[in-house]
């Protein structure tokens, strides 16, 4: 019955599933980012490029940015949905909204994993 | 009643309806406040999205760059800027996990959520002054 809800034909459930997840992912990747500031507290260049170093450190902030781009993407499509009646100006609006989440994550993937 | 009489009447029934839009009339309870809140910081963080790759960007690129960057951070304006986004930052987080404990089944009577409410707000706030005395 659960595992029935999370197919294709109930995209509403596998959309709050997402909304869940990508949010748990962000919130645990938040409190490690602030003890992990307060702990090494990088504030000169070299120690923030240090900060910076570690593969799994770069790793989980690429993860932390994917789970925050397909938290975006359901948040502001359910802000659209809401308060622009226009389909047409809805459509575009997403339409924006997908193109800049993608340059976001290629951005942030040039950023992290480069 | 014939058919298009009571078309009409329909008609003439949606076209009376009240329309309720008037933002200073709606009653806010704190739970909605709450909510509002949840997702208008929710846009504002989106929004600064591409400003925090580019100082993350900058600040990575060399020494000048950082110094620049920290610079930014040190003004008192920009401080002010942080800490209101700060404070987006904390209530969506607060917001969200009330979100996430009401999803397994926590504090959902309506007192309680009521409750859960002014601790989020609380909390958001406190989080925020922290932060600010840390900033100065």
């Amino acid at each position: 019955m659960v595992i029935e809800l999370l197919t294709k034909r109930y995209p509403g459930m596998r959309a709050w599933l997402m909304q869940r997840l990508t949010a748990l992912i962000m919130a645990v990747y938040s409190v490690m980012l602030f003890l992990r500031i307060c702990v090494l507290q990088p504030d000169t260049y070299a120690a923030f490029l240090e900060f910076f170093q570690p593969t799994w450190f770069r790793i989980a902030s690429w993860l932390f940015w994917i789970s925050l781009s397909i938290h975006a993407w359901l948040g502001i499509r359910d802000v659209f949905k809401d308060y622009v009646p226009n389909m047409q100006v809805r459509s575009g609006l997403l339409k924006i909204l997908v193109v800049l989440l993608w340059v976001y994550i290629a951005w942030a993937s040039w950023l992290f994993l480069m | 009643m014939p058919e298009n009489e009571i078309q009409s009447s329909r008609k003439a029934k949606t076209k009376n309806r009240p329309k309720n839009l008037n933002l200073l009339t709606i009653r806010l309870p704190i739970n909605a406040l709450v909510s509002i809140l949840h997702r208008a910081t929710g846009c504002a963080l989106f929004l600064v999205l591409p400003i925090m790759l580019l100082l993350l960007q900058l600040s990575l690129s060399s020494v000048a760059h950082f110094e620049t960057v920290v610079s930014i951070f040190n003004s008192p304006f920009s401080k002010l800027i942080m800490l209101g986004f700060a404070w987006a930052f904390f209530h969506h987080f607060f917001a969200g996990v009330r979100h996430l404990a009401m999803d397994v089944h926590w504090m959902t009577t309506l007192m309680k959520a009521r409750y859960t409410s002014k601790i989020v707000l609380v909390l958001g706030v406190l989080a925020t002054l922290v932060l600010a005395i840390k900033l100065w």
